[in-house]
């Protein structure tokens, strides 16, 4: 494979993403679900200055551990 | 299949019962949908309260009656414009009154900047639904973005049921404002005989 294709892919991945076209029940929408969920539950509430949620969340816990 | 579509798959099983027992007892599409509607103004209420896994248990059930209410005047064949205009505006009712449930208890809580994000959020939403109507009535379809009403109904009550609310509402507001873009660049490029579409 050429390196300009190579190249080119990230920004075409980013191109399809931003210019959704795909319809439901596609593999390319089951990785946009899998993205959107990973972030409503990985993100700490306090990342986000979350008025009602309580605990760390995945990543905080995560972190805590780490620490 | 793919992980979303068996989700679908799984759904429909219990619905399939609720539309079955809806047309044997001849329940007009219409009726089910305002029924629909107010349900969610039970939501919304619930929601105002902060709570949220009462709000999203009403939101279920609110939104079973929406999916079927379709499904309900196809099989009773009571398919007709006013349904589908009926339909629609009382869509933009349970959304919005959706987001009003938030925009008050986040003022309650005096956070301004989530009641912004939540107006903003609302804006937004209303914005995806009506690009899409306007620019069908000059062009075909105008089908593209990714956060239509299902996503952003069973975005809502993953928010609710798991206490990430404002998570969601980043989510839905971002992804409506790319919708809102999206629908708006398609429109212009059709009309102007440019295709716009997936790269691959």
């Amino acid at each position: 494979m050429k390196m300009s294709r190579l190249l080119t892919w990230p920004l075409i991945i980013l191109w399809n993403a931003l210019f959704w076209t795909y319809d439901r029940a596609t593999w390319q929408y089951d990785l946009m679900v899998i993205a959107i969920l990973a972030f409503v539950w990985l993100t700490p509430p306090t990342w986000l200055g979350d008025p009602t949620a309580s605990g760390p969340g995945l990543v905080g816990w995560l972190l805590t551990l780490i620490n | 299949m793919t992980f979303t579509g068996a989700i679908g798959a799984l759904c429909m099983f219990p619905l399939s019962a609720l539309i079955s027992v809806s047309v044997a007892l001849r329940v007009h599409p219409n009726v089910l949908t305002f029924v629909g509607v107010l349900i969610n103004v039970l939501a919304a209420l619930a929601l105002a309260l902060g709570r949220f896994a009462l709000a999203g248990t009403i939101m279920i059930v609110a939104n079973v009656f929406d999916f079927i209410d379709g499904k309900v005047a196809e099989q009773l064949e009571l398919r007709s414009a006013f349904g589908g205009f009926w339909d629609s505006v009382m869509d933009r009712f349970s959304d919005i009154s959706l987001f009003i449930g938030l925009i008050y208890l986040y003022a309650q809580l005096g956070r301004t900047d989530y009641v912004m994000i939540t107006a903003l959020t609302m804006m937004f939403s209303v914005l995806t639904s009506y690009t899409r109507a306007r620019a069908e009535s000059v062009i075909v379809k105008c089908k593209v973005g990714f956060m239509e009403r299902p996503e952003r109904i069973v975005l809502f009550m993953i928010g609710a049921f798991t206490n990430r609310m404002a998570a969601v509402l980043w989510v839905i507001c971002v992804l409506s404002i790319l919708t809102v873009a999206d629908r708006i660049i398609y429109t212009w490029r059709e009309l102007n005989h440019d295709p716009i579409g997936t790269i691959t």
